[in-house]
């Protein structure tokens, strides 16, 4: 086996923080790859709120966390405006909540350096009219929206401009050691199927919740504690800013609009694998009740899908027994850097735990100053003030892409309606090598509205189709000449089962209906089965795991279904 | 209002039901919520594709393999050449043709190329596919991908290649739907200016598969006259909703119980019923502003399954019936509504209403519930009309059931 490449660092993980540290990486002039084993933002990453945390969640329990996040709240606004929808938060209390939290949180929220204001109960109504009538106070606090894909592609991007790799589906599945230093890592190509071996100096270890199966690949102990959180999207916004309930954080405390929707959040629960995302449909009903107490329109409100992210806790010493109980929230959700070589006997391994979106780049700036050290590099953390491409438009408005189709005639035909994507978009996506529908959720939301892609679906299978088609002067633009050409259907079918899998603790009401509608259209009009199709989920995403040094979790028939659950009902917006 | 029977419901079931009672002299009232399964449909007579999981050749022969319960065995094979029968006639009688029958089931191609098996096809979808053929979309199409198409059929080992044919200039908006192409198509010099590129873009295949918009207002007249311009068979696939051969259909149906003086009330849910014992008197619906009563001697209930909005899947698991509360069977909780997989069955396409072989609805102890109300179509328990492919014939065949069931009440 040859080295397919040689770096000086490998970051492994392709979520906001591997992607942030790589970012880091190129800013200082370091030599970096970034390796992933799915698509960036499939993990954890892809699989949340949406929330910019002003940190006034944190400010009762956590101050170190609240203050962390304030900053950098502060410094995403500067460097990333263009992911960031500037719609503010409130904390509300309800009747029968502790009075004397909210003092806390007012006091908290002071000694942490989070701005806010008191609004009496009519100035709350004004700025969220669906408020329920009981709430007692309010607080205003500059939480945001963010969009996580988006932040991720800016930061790659630039990365990628400044001579960085990042290679997706690319799963880790060993790491090479010569004694107490790593000189390679192994990866497995998914695309071409064959494993191949990347030589380093340096690894850096980002792969959030999924960090301890790294450190068993390079044999050093660190334990991660799956904490998975339960969101639910709604099929609208209700809310024009972040609201969340005034006490201790708890089930169905949160409402974030993002883009169409509205995502409720969420659950804390320990469990034994990061990879266990699955939804009991109690979980949802406690969401929208507790939810309904701040929004009472939320109660009777259409509900599109549900979803569970793992969040990336980690707590120096080994959990109780790993009994997979326990709610999560007790663990700081600061980060913590670990360096191997003092930790473990390992030179030339960091790795990056804890945190959250919010803080990703600060928690980059952290690992990558104390790598840069060891590397003797001396070019200083940039991060925070060199803005990200794309960031010359100014924050993100729920309205931008609307204006941009009824100003911009050439801008393009719709081809979803839901979200508004256009045939340029994707014809776009599609002539930068995209290849399957996933990659087109991901990248344009496709899919992702009410209709839950009864309609964009097996448009954007017809334009993969005709890309890969021969040339036959439909004019759309030349697909990517790979070496294997997926069956359009067969990558429908497998996209629909995957979204599939997100709604099924949704389906009552009128998206039963929806979904019935849908299965008369995929099902009665097409004729579609998904039998006898050749899985290539199964090909692309089992990738083969060296035993014992691999990933006791990802057996590959498991694999299969919390990939695809994972990946795909994922979504921030889902 | 008053009439003699109200029918609620105008898909397949309910615009069929009106009809054939209207024709047997009863004074009817068509109440509907909006359009029904003819706009979401494939466009042709599905009687039973599936049963089991497996496909079936024969319907009818099949029909003898079907549940106690089931729609079919209740009303029996009479009915459902009956169905069939009255609406070929019909059909053809309103300048909408269709080929087939319900000894054997046909492949009717879709957008994606597969072969769905149903019984009766439209004219235009009913041509067979031999030797080579060229899939073709028009330029700025957005909902019908050759290549997708063409990969579908090359699967099923059909020699088929894509391609796109020019649009003449036209008024249309910047992004057209189906049924304004379809509307265009109707104008014989639209079609003249579009037979040249489309016959260029078959390239000399022997068969020519275009998307269905061949015409919306003239029934089948606009497909055979670009086909004899084009001097290729043409077949029409079926594309996903609104479905333009439905649409068609739909006016058909539409002109029809105009013809037969049936009031039509359109946009008015009907949310329930007004009693007396064992008997509907009333309906009442949903007015712009207020709840519309309408009188009745016998209550006609084509409102279908959930797909259909006749029928509330809750929260907690339970099910609704919509318009007289009837009884429907539910399940412990909601994840027993769905399967695992979105292209396999789900239980939720086969829950229905119970009834007894008049299709009069039935009570949990198994009596009927209500003499004088009768349900039709997808409202049924005991079938799962996109899962088996059972829509239009069980739609048709029950309504065979109520027009002889109901032409000999007395009108009091």
């Amino acid at each position: 086996m040859t080295h397919l490449l040689e770096t000086d660092v490998v970051v492994v993980g392709g979520g906001v923080t591997g992607v942030a540290v790589l970012r880091d990486l190129a800013l200082r002039g370091v030599r970096a790859v970034l390796v992933e084993r799915f698509d960036l933002g499939t993990g954890t990453s892809g699989r949340w709120h949406g929330l910019l945390h002003s940190g006034a969640r944190y400010a009762v329990r956590d101050q170190e966390s609240a203050r962390e996040c304030i900053e950098e709240n502060t410094t995403l606004r500067r460097i990333a405006p263009h992911t960031i929808e500037d719609i503010g938060g409130l904390f509300v209390l309800l009747p029968g909540d502790d009075e004397a939290y909210a003092d806390k949180f007012v006091e908290g929220c002071r000694a942490s350096g989070i701005p806010t204001e008191e609004l009496s109960q009519a100035a709350a109504h004004r700025r969220e009219p669906l408020l329920s009538p009981d709430v007692k106070l309010a607080f205003a606090v500059p939480d945001g929206g963010i969009d996580s894909w988006s932040l991720l592609r800016s930061m790659a991007a630039d990365a990628e401009a400044r001579g960085c790799k990042v290679l997706v589906r690319h799963p880790l599945v060993g790491v090479e050691r010569d004694g107490d230093r790593i000189t390679a890592v192994r990866v497995h190509d998914a695309v071409a199927g064959q494993d191949r071996t990347i030589g380093c100096q340096w690894v850096v270890n980002a792969a959030g919740a999924w960090a301890g199966e790294v450190g068993r690949m390079a044999r050093v102990p660190l334990t991660m504690i799956a904490g998975k959180g339960v969101m639910v999207v709604m099929a609208s916004r209700y809310v024009r800013g972040v609201v969340n309930a005034c006490r201790k954080p708890a089930d169905g405390d949160i409402i974030v609009p993002q883009h169409e929707v509205a995502i409720l959040g969420t659950t804390s629960e320990q469990v034994p694998s990061a990879d266990d995302i699955s939804v009991p449909p109690a979980d949802v009903d406690r969401m929208i009740d507790m939810c309904a107490q701040m929004v009472p329109a939320i109660a009777s409100g259409r509900v599109l899908r549900a979803f569970a992210g793992s969040r990336p806790l980690y707590k120096p010493e080994a959990p109780a027994g790993g009994d997979g109980g326990g709610d999560t929230r007790e663990v700081s959700r600061t980060f913590t850097v670990l360096d191997h070589a003092s930790r473990d006997g390992l030179d030339n391994m960091f790795s990056i735990v804890g945190g959250k979106l919010t803080t990703c780049r600060q928690m980059a700036e952290a690992v990558v100053d104390r790598l840069a050290e060891r590397m003797g590099v001396t070019e200083p953390c940039r991060t925070a003030t060199e803005v990200l491409p794309g960031a010359d438009h100014g924050s993100h408005r729920l309205a931008e892409p609307l204006a941009r189709v009824e100003r911009d005639y050439a801008y393009g035909e719709l081809l979803c309606e839901c979200e508004l994507v256009t045939r340029g978009q994707v014809r776009e996506a599609v002539a930068g090598g995209l290849t399957e529908l996933e990659d087109l959720r991901r990248r344009l939301r496709v899919g992702y509205g009410p209709c839950q892609a009864a309609f964009c679906a097996w448009r954007a299978a017809g334009m993969l189709a005709e890309a890969r088609a021969p040339a036959q002067g439909s004019g759309d633009g030349a697909g990517p000449d790979g070496d294997r050409e997926p069956d359009p259907l067969a990558g429908l079918e497998r996209f629909l089962e995957e979204r599939w899998r997100g709604q099924r603790s949704t389906i009552w009401g009128d998206q039963a209906r929806q979904a019935l509608l849908n299965h008369a259209i995929y099902r009665g009009i097409f004729d579609l089965h998904g039998d006898g199709v050749p899985d290539e989920a199964a090909a692309v995403t089992a990738a083969p795991t060296e035993d014992g040094g691999g990933d006791p979790t990802r057996r590959v028939g498991d694999e299969l279904v919390g990939d695809s659950e994972g990946r795909t009902s994922s979504g921030t917006g889902a | 209002m008053r009439a003699d029977v109200v029918v609620v419901g105008a898909g397949p079931a309910g615009l069929a039901s009106a009809t054939r009672l209207a024709e047997a002299g009863r004074q009817v009232a068509l109440l509907a919520r909006g359009n029904g399964f003819t706009h979401w449909g494939a466009g042709s007579v599905d009687v039973l594709g599936r049963v089991g999981g497996g496909p079936v050749e024969r319907p009818l022969e099949a029909i003898d393999h079907l549940p106690e319960g089931h729609p079919y065995t209740l009303v029996g094979q009479a009915s459902i050449r009956e169905g069939l029968d009255w609406f070929a006639g019909f059909a053809a009688g309103a300048g909408l043709g269709h080929v087939g029958d319900p000894e054997r089931n046909r492949g009717q191609v879709t957008a994606f190329g597969t072969l769905r098996p149903t019984c009766l096809l439209p004219e235009p979808a009913g041509g067979q596919l031999r030797g080579r053929v060229a899939v073709v979309s028009f330029g700025g199409f957005r909902d019908f991908s050759p290549a997708l198409c063409a990969a579908g059929l090359r699967r099923a080992g059909i020699d088929a290649t894509p391609a796109t044919a020019p649009l003449p200039t036209w008024d249309h908006n910047r992004y057209f739907t189906g049924v304004e192409l379809a509307r265009a198509i109707d104008d014989a010099g639209f079609r003249r200016r579009l037979a040249p590129g489309l016959a260029r873009a078959a390239a000399g295949a022997e068969v020519v598969v275009v998307p269905a918009v061949l015409g919306l207002n003239r029934g089948h007249e606009p497909w055979a006259d670009l086909q004899s311009l084009v001097g290729t068979p043409l077949v029409e696939a079926a594309t996903p909703p609104p479905s333009i051969p439905g649409l068609r259909l739909f006016a058909a149906y539409r002109a029809r119980l105009e013809a037969l003086s049936v009031r039509w009330q359109f946009g008015f849910p009907s949310v329930g019923v007004e009693r007396d014992g064992d008997r509907v008197t009333a309906v009442r619906s949903e007015g712009a502003s207020r709840l519309l009563t309408t009188r009745c001697q016998e209550l006609v209930l084509a409102t279908g399954g959930v797909a259909g909005n006749g029928i509330e899947a809750n929260r907690d698991g339970s099910l609704t019936e919509r318009v007289a509360d009837l009884p429907v069977r539910g399940f412990d909780g909601r994840l027993a509504f769905i399967g695992d997989r979105f292209l396999g069955d789900h239980p939720l396409g086969g829950v229905g209403v119970r009834v007894d072989a008049e299709l009069r609805p039935l009570a949990a102890s198994g009596e009927p519930l209500l003499t004088n109300v009768r349900c039709v179509g997808g409202l049924l328990a005991g079938h799962d009309p996109t899962a088996e492919g059972s829509r239009e014939g069980v739609a048709l065949a029950t309504a065979a059931r109520v027009a002889n069931l109901l032409a000999a009440t007395p009108v009091r």
